[in-house]
């Protein structure tokens, strides 16, 4: 497969040559997928997926566009690369626009990254219902239950990469994911909770069961949840739900987001953006990382980079056209793997310590506006008295500003999710805005 | 790549188009419903959009794409199996249907031999699909955006102006022997815009989206979606947080369905509710809110996002009453949750992303009819509290009935007048309980152009929302200093 999507992308590469494109960019991927669900004693529903695509980014007289289809015959793909480069000569010339230069291609790393499980291609169907009845026998067993539901994924996808000036490259991954939510008795209420675990191996899906444990525990702990009066205090954010306030603002890191004068991080360069708590790492090239790569979107080679380095403001995620545009060297378009450097403790250490607070388990909406920092989220999690978890709480929102609570980040644990890309420990932010009854 | 024009009269289900005849959908859907099957469908789509982009003066890129595929379902009960095959030819159709199949366990079904035409609506005909529209066309409307935004208001740093298209067609054919095809179009103008004044610095957007052609993008309609842009944008200046805690939510006629869609739109998908899931599962005929209270879904409103001639899975679509004078009336149904009730019929809200996706119960267009009040008696009635008039996002947890919208736009109540600009604060209440603290409703009903989109089981699907100047006597906004 890798070879065959390699031969396509380089033919489609010459297609669009031929066509009139000074420069071409070319990827076909191929992705497969099989889903099992399962409720109430027996399977739901079953889907299965096969996709291929192919994309081509043409430069045609200073002028740029992508084109993809799905149609992969090879009859109609001259048409397809001509189709593409007509689009393009009705645009406008724009100076900035420019194939990725061929010296961002070096240096590519070629550790074994271990993205691939050829185990998941022999996984049975007996298999995927086993796991799905383990779940669901677990998550039925305890009379609090309402309803319960689960799932288990696998998937396989290559992507190959070929360009005009010099590129080739080839990613691959696999993935298996199992996912259980349960809602329980509650009066009127059918409070619900989930939990799902996997990764890109068999080896990194934990016993099914302890899956549905998880979002019974979780469940039955939201019975009798209620409004609670507004206040300031410490905010306890679970690993979970890390990633969802944290990674806002990584849109406003992105050049595109600075050029566009869309980002309260502008000038922040070199600049204190949070508490020195916070020490943030890109790695592409961790083993077996959820979004690792040897290459990113543009062809660039992947680099561990600091973003975050004791509060100071290292990097921005600059690609090459908003690089041009600034003036400013790339890096990466884009985040891969975001690590947290790690405090001493865990999330039960923590709210043991914290004396007062709201630990926060799930955002339910919410947005922000990253041209100013301002954030206001609805959040479901618990009041921490005396240093343990008391009364579930909803109903309740968090309100203030991106720029001003990253300065009042006070703790980080040592225990992120590991199959997330975005890997947030426990974090602790003091005087937060909580808005309720 | 092959995209011309069908002529609905020489191909009106659309056989010729996807390269397909009657001998190859009887032998699929005989796959399909060879290990039994209570029902079977194959949707066939095909699918051309295109993106421009204009920024910073030049128009600096486009985008095409192109996909297609048929999706073929197997229902057995409420169990479903899902496949679908991107390729047209016969063998693949064939390999793609026994894996659907593979949810069944019984004998083999009879297929149709023949297959009837179906009946829809004419919702959104347009004169000229987008397909025939030359991308050199479509050029001057963006730089007119820009030109018109820039002219308007000199404090503007950067203006983004974002267009797609779409046409999309679909050819739904089912066990009952039953087909039907559909031409749908889909277009977005949008408009970002960045100020500055001094160190401050705020931007904000507007959309004006539908399924309509070029003609809908007129001078004027032009203008106001700028206008609304800056309007939205230059108030963020003086715009503040208002005070936390529960208050008089005010909702402005528009955009404000949002708060139908997450507070009770969601929660009457029946889906969720054949599987006891929502907060609704036992509501159903009882009194949920004031008489003055009837909330519609309808797929019949022409040219809007929520606008289907039929659903994805062929079925007649109508206007569906979910709450008619404060009493809880009907879910949304597809067809597994129609006959899992005993309906004679679905509520033609069975809907999907794509061919990729099977079909699930969805909104359509969400709005709320109008009631006895004006909007002017509403504010009077309010000591202190908010309006809210532009929103981006909602979300909803329909077990526990909590949900959530983003308040971009809004301004604070005073003693009965609107008083100063507020900004960003996010709501949060509970789907029954907001529904009972409705207690004015307005004579201003509007529907909103904008773009909405509605996500749910990884499905993504256009929708419309419409409000009229409602009242909810308390909910709990996110703001500053209690």
């Amino acid at each position: 497969m890798r070879d065959e999507l390699l031969k396509q992308a380089h033919q489609a590469v010459e297609l669009g040559k031929r066509a009139g494109a000074e420069d071409v960019t070319a990827g076909v991927s191929w992705s497969r997928g099989l889903r099992f669900e399962w409720r109430e004693g027996r399977l739901e529903r079953v889907q299965e997926s096969t996709s291929r695509r192919l994309g081509l980014a043409v430069y045609v007289d200073g002028r740029y566009s992508t084109c993809s289809t799905n149609d992969l015959d090879p009859k109609r793909l001259a048409a397809f690369a001509k189709e593409a480069v007509d689009l393009t000569r009705c645009l406008q010339a724009d100076p900035y626009r420019k194939p990725t230069p061929p010296e961002l291609y070096e240096g590519r790393s070629d550790v074994d990254l271990d993205l691939v499980d050829p185990a998941l291609g022999d996984l049975s169907r007996e298999q995927r219902i086993g796991w799905c009845r383990e779940m669901d026998e677990c998550a039925s067993a305890d009379d609090a239950v309402h309803t319960s539901e689960c799932w288990v994924s696998d998937s396989h996808s290559v992507g190959a990469r070929a360009t005009s000036n010099g590129f080739e490259g080839v990613h691959e991954e696999t993935g298996l994911w199992a996912f259980a939510e349960v809602s329980v008795k509650d009066g009127d209420k059918r409070p619900e909770e989930y939990d799902y675990a996997g990764g890109l191996h068999l080896a990194s899906l934990p016993a099914p069961a302890t899956i549905a444990q998880e979002a019974l525990r979780k469940a039955k702990l939201r019975v009798g949840s209620q409004k609670i009066p507004s206040l300031r205090t410490k905010m306890i954010v679970d690993p979970h739900a890390g990633a969802r306030f944290l990674g806002r603002i990584f849109g406003a890191l992105s050049a595109g987001s600075v050029q566009q004068k869309r980002s309260y991080l502008a000038e922040s360069l070199g600049q204190p953006i949070a508490s020195p708590l916070l020490t943030l790492t890109d790695e592409p090239l961790l083993v077996r990382g959820m979004a690792s790569q040897h290459y990113d979107g543009e062809g660039i080679s992947s680099k561990r980079r600091s973003i975050v380095d004791a509060g100071v403001l290292q990097t921005f995620f600059v690609d090459t056209y908003y690089g041009r545009k600034l003036g400013w060297e790339p890096t990466t378009g884009s985040s891969s793997n975001v690590l947290f450097a790690h405090g001493e403790r865990d999330l039960a250490a923590i709210l043991a310590s914290v004396q007062e607070g709201i630990y926060v388990t799930t955002w339910l909406g919410g947005n922000a506006d990253m041209t100013t920092g301002d954030f206001s989220y609805g959040l479901r999690g618990f009041l921490v008295k005396g240093g343990e978890i008391a009364a579930p709480v909803s109903e309740m929102n968090v309100t203030g500003n991106y720029g001003e609570i990253l300065m009042r980040l006070s703790e980080v644990g040592n225990d992120p999710v590991p199959w997330s890309s975005f890997r947030t420990p426990t974090l602790v932010f003091d005087d937060v805005q909580f808005s309720g009854s | 790549m092959t995209l011309t024009h069908p002529s609905a009269a020489a191909d009106p289900l659309l056989y010729d188009f996807f390269g397909i005849d009657e001998a190859a959908l009887s032998a699929v859907l005989s796959e399909a419903m060879g290990r039994g099957a209570d029902y079977a469908d194959l949707y066939f789509q095909q699918s051309r959009s295109s993106s421009i982009t204009l920024e910073d003066g030049i128009i600096s890129k486009a985008s095409s794409s192109v996909d297609r595929g048929v999706g073929i379902r197997v229902v057995v009960g409420d169990q479903t199996g899902y496949a679908y095959s991107e390729d047209l030819d016969l063998d693949a159709m064939k390999g793609a249907a026994r894996t659907a199949a593979s949810i069944a366990s019984g004998g083999g079904g009879v297929p149709p031999q023949g297959f009837s035409r179906g009946s829809g609506e004419d919702l959104y005909t347009v004169p000229e699909p987008w397909e025939g529209v030359a991308t050199a066309r479509k050029l001057p409307l963006l730089q007119e955006v820009e030109r018109l935004a820039r002219s308007l208001e000199p404090a503007l740093t950067k203006v983004t102006v974002g267009w797609a298209d779409a046409d999309t067609r679909v050819l739904v054919v089912n066990s009952t022997g039953e087909a039907l095809a559909d031409y749908r179009p889909m277009a977005v103008l949008s408009v970002n815009v960045t100020a500055e004044k001094g160190q401050e610095v705020q931007s904000g957007r507007q959309s004006l989206a539908g399924r309509f052609g070029i003609e809908h993008y007129t001078p004027d309609r032009l203008r106001t979606l700028c206008q609304d842009a800056i309007d939205r944008t230059m108030i963020l200046f003086e715009a503040r947080r208002p005070p936390a805690g529960e208050m008089p939510v005010v909702l402005a006629a528009g955009a404000s369905g949002i708060l139908l869609h997450e507070a009770i739109g969601h929660g009457m998908e029946a889906d969720c509710n054949r599987k006891g899931q929502s907060i609704f599962a036992t509501m159903l005929d009882k009194k949920v809110a004031e008489d003055c209270v009837s909330i519609v879904d309808s797929a019949l409103h022409p040219n809007e996002r929520g606008a289907i001639n039929f659903d994805d899975e062929g079925s007649r679509t109508e206007r569906t009453e979910l709450v008619e004078n404060g009493i809880l009336r009907s879910y949304l149904h597809d067809r597994i949750s129609a006959k899992h009730y005993g309906l004679e019929r679905s509520t033609g809200s069975g809907r999907r992303q794509s061919f990729r996706y099977p079909p699930i119960p969805r909104m359509r267009c969400t709005y709320m009819e109008n009631g006895p009040h004006t909007r002017d008696e509403i504010i009077e009635s309010v000591d202190r509290g908010i309006i809210c008039e532009t929103f981006t996002n909602g979300q909803v947890a329909i077990g526990a009935g909590d949900y959530t919208f983003y308040v971009k736009n809004g301004w604070l109540i005073e003693d009965g007048k609107i008083t100063a600009p507020i900004k960003d604060v996010n709501i949060i209440g509970n789907g029954p309980d907001s529904l009972s603290k409705i207690t004015m409703v307005a004579n201003d009903l509007a529907i909103d152009t904008g773009g909405w989109t509605c996500g749910k089981d990884g499905q993504s699907v256009p929708v419309s929302q419409g409000m009229p100047t409602t009242l909810v006597s308390k909910m709990t906004v996110g703001g500053e200093n209690a």
